[in-house]
């Protein structure tokens, strides 16, 4: 029984073992230690995050010629940025002398990045400038030889202005990894016809606890009225009293909740994306909601009806989208097995007008925020789920099986409406929860840390 | 009363810190104008604090004190497990200091607030700045304008006006 032990490696049989998928059956179960072994933790970040497509930020984040912004892939700090030469490129933030990180900014704009320990230089697309007293240093050929940059991640990928970077070039393009989700991209880009930019400020915060709680929590919508009662109740004396800067939003308890047939559900797509959505309660209530008429001219209506949704996007493994009682980019930066960094920004059309912008602005502080009313809530719960880990002696958690009783099939009219292919749709009424949506996120977890162990390991 | 002085100032801003830690929400709130201002503002980068809460992004801002009571009431209701326990706060605030011309009435403070949830036995401090804007209201000075610049923002899992 002593599997954990950290200095024995995982074999393919353990870490399947972890994953009792047998939904044919209606059985859909996680082992808990998923959530607390420090090698499967490991794992993720080998095979997951540093092996494949992660999203690092928005084009227009780089406006000009030398533009930086730092991101983080896994654990290895990499500095985007739009060089001389105005193109977009990625490298890894650490001189290859040393090993210390180079730029020490979180963003702004230089020529030169010089390291801070031994002054060797680099340019604004990471190539290496000047190694400082070369000639007196009495450098052997060998030296001459190598590169001297900083490299650069293995592919850079931009679609439609969402970055991704992978540091193996052992993946498929971009819009291939996308795949069908890159639709749901599209709905949050062609919001503007100049497309969409952060709004001043970034919010960071912390939780104890494993990083894929925040990856579940985004697309469960069976939390929703268990863990933000206050908001919600909030909502509710706010429209009594009519206190005239009270924050109006989708979730509006005087217009028509319930109304209509569809009220939501859930989709999955190849390679661990996922979207959950719900028809919105109030869309008037949208700063989106001025464009009503533009959207319906240059998007169409149904582009323009799944803009005006409320949209829980993953793409797999570390950003979301979440745009319900405002829009929200969260970045995942997974810190250790029980410790998860949250980088969040608002996130909106650009031109939109300036009191739509301050609806927005207002609404994302009071939902989205740690300082806020709503995300404190989540995030306090994700620690009190690492700490009932502890319980391995119940190690199967039951919470993958909303949903396995109906039969939804692949797509459905609404993913049609806007030519979309799932692989996988659930449809109803608030009280679904769908938690099928989860297996999308295992199955791909599964596979890609499975297909990098071996079938056994022998003593 | 109705002259405003470093007294004056010292008393309404060390009452706040005690009313936020003795948890007498309502004193806390009379502290405050109706239609006071409360801002956090968040930062743009290392050095500069969003300046606009119209056009960027603030972690709290509320014109008038009604928000400040749904915080209130939000804290009471039972309803939100990031306030269930509170955690148990020791606000401490000094170098304040004034600035009183025709018309004007401001203090200028450093913060740090210890804060210890119960449930976890975990200890953190925020800490920072704040300026503050005092207006006589029926003969009384009360709050007009807080701003508090949240000098570490990297938050952990919660945080709320009676943290900061």
């Amino acid at each position: 029984m002593n599997s954990k032990a950290p200095f024995q490696a995982l074999t393919r049989a353990e870490l399947s073992g972890l994953v009792d998928d047998r939904a044919s059956e209606g059985v859909f179960r996680i082992n808990r230690r998923v959530f607390t072994d420090e090698r499967i933790f490991d794992l993720e970040m080998k095979h997951l995050f540093e092996s494949g497509w992660v999203f690092l930020g928005l084009t227009s984040q780089l406006p000009n010629r030398h533009d930086f912004f730092a991101a983080r892939i896994g654990r290895v700090p990499v500095l985007v940025t739009r060089g001389a030469d105005d193109e977009l490129h990625a490298f890894v933030n650490s001189c290859p002398h040393k090993g210390a990180r180079v730029c020490q900014l979180q963003k702004g704009n230089t020529r030169v990045h010089v390291c801070p320990y031994h002054s060797w230089s680099f340019d604004s697309s990471g190539r290496n400038m000047a190694i400082k007293d070369r000639s007196g240093g009495h450098y052997a050929a060998a030296f001459d030889r190598d590169s001297h940059d900083l490299p650069t991640v293995a592919r850079l990928g931009n679609y439609r202005g969402f970055l991704f970077a992978s540091l193996s070039p052992d993946v498929p393009e971009i819009e291939d990894y996308l795949g069908e989700a890159a639709r749901l991209l599209d709905i949050i880009v062609d919001q503007s016809p100049q497309g969409i930019e952060l709004v001043p400020g970034t919010v960071t915060f912390t939780f104890d606890a494993n990083w894929k709680l925040q990856l579940e929590n985004c697309s469960d919508q069976y939390h929703f009225t268990s863990v933000h009662p206050s908001y919600l109740t909030l909502l509710d004396r706010r429209a009594e009293e009519q206190w005239s800067e009270a924050t109006r939003n989708v979730f509006d308890p005087n217009s028509d909740r319930d109304a209509g047939e569809a009220l939501g559900g859930s989709y999955t797509f190849r390679n661990g994306h996922v979207l959950n959505w719900r028809r919105a309660g109030a869309p008037d209530a949208l700063p989106l909601f001025e464009k009503n008429d533009e959207l319906t001219e240059r998007v169409g209506a149904a582009k323009r009806d799944w803009m005006l949704r409320s949209r829980n996007l993953t793409i797999f493994p570390n950003v979301q989208f979440a745009d319900n009682a405002s829009s929200q980019l969260r970045i995942i930066q997974p810190i250790s097995v029980n410790r998860t960094e949250m980088r969040t920004f608002c996130i909106a059309p650009i031109g939109e007008s300036a009191e739509a912008r301050r609806v927005r602005i207002r609404q994302y502080e009071d939902f989205f925020n740690p300082s806020g009313l709503a995300t404190p809530d989540d995030a306090v719960v994700y620690e009190a789920c690492q700490e009932g880990f502890g319980a391995e002696r119940m190690p199967w958690l039951q919470g993958y099986s909303r949903g396995l009783g109906s039969e939804y099939g692949k797509s459905n009219i609404h993913a049609e409406e806007i030519g979309m292919t799932p692989t996988h749709s659930a449809l109803g009424d608030p009280t679904l929860g769908d938690e099928t949506i989860f297996h999308a996120y295992y199955r791909t977890w599964l596979e890609r840390l499975s297909n990098a162990l071996p079938e056994a390991v022998s003593s | 009363m109705s002259v405003f002085s470093q007294s004056v100032a010292e008393r309404i801003i060390h009452s706040e810190g005690m009313f936020l830690d003795q948890r007498r929400w309502e004193d806390w709130l009379s502290l405050y104008a109706e239609d006071a201002v409360y801002w956090v503002p968040a930062w743009k980068d290392e050095n500069e604090p969003t300046s606009d809460p119209d056009r960027e992004l603030s972690l709290i801002y509320y014109a008038g004190r009604a928000g400040l009571a749904d915080r209130v009431w939000r804290l009471n209701s039972g309803l939100s497990v990031a306030s269930t326990p509170l955690r148990r706060t020791t606000h401490m605030t000094s170098g304040i200091l004034v600035e009183a011309s025709d018309g004007e009435a401001k203090a200028f403070a450093a913060f740090t607030v210890h804060c210890f949830d119960p449930k976890r036995r975990t200890a953190h401090t925020f800490f920072g700045r704040y300026d503050y804007q005092f207006g006589l209201r029926d003969g009384d000075w009360k709050i007009t304008r807080k701003v508090t610049i949240l000098a570490n923002d990297q938050i952990p899992s919660v945080a709320d006006f009676y943290l900061l």
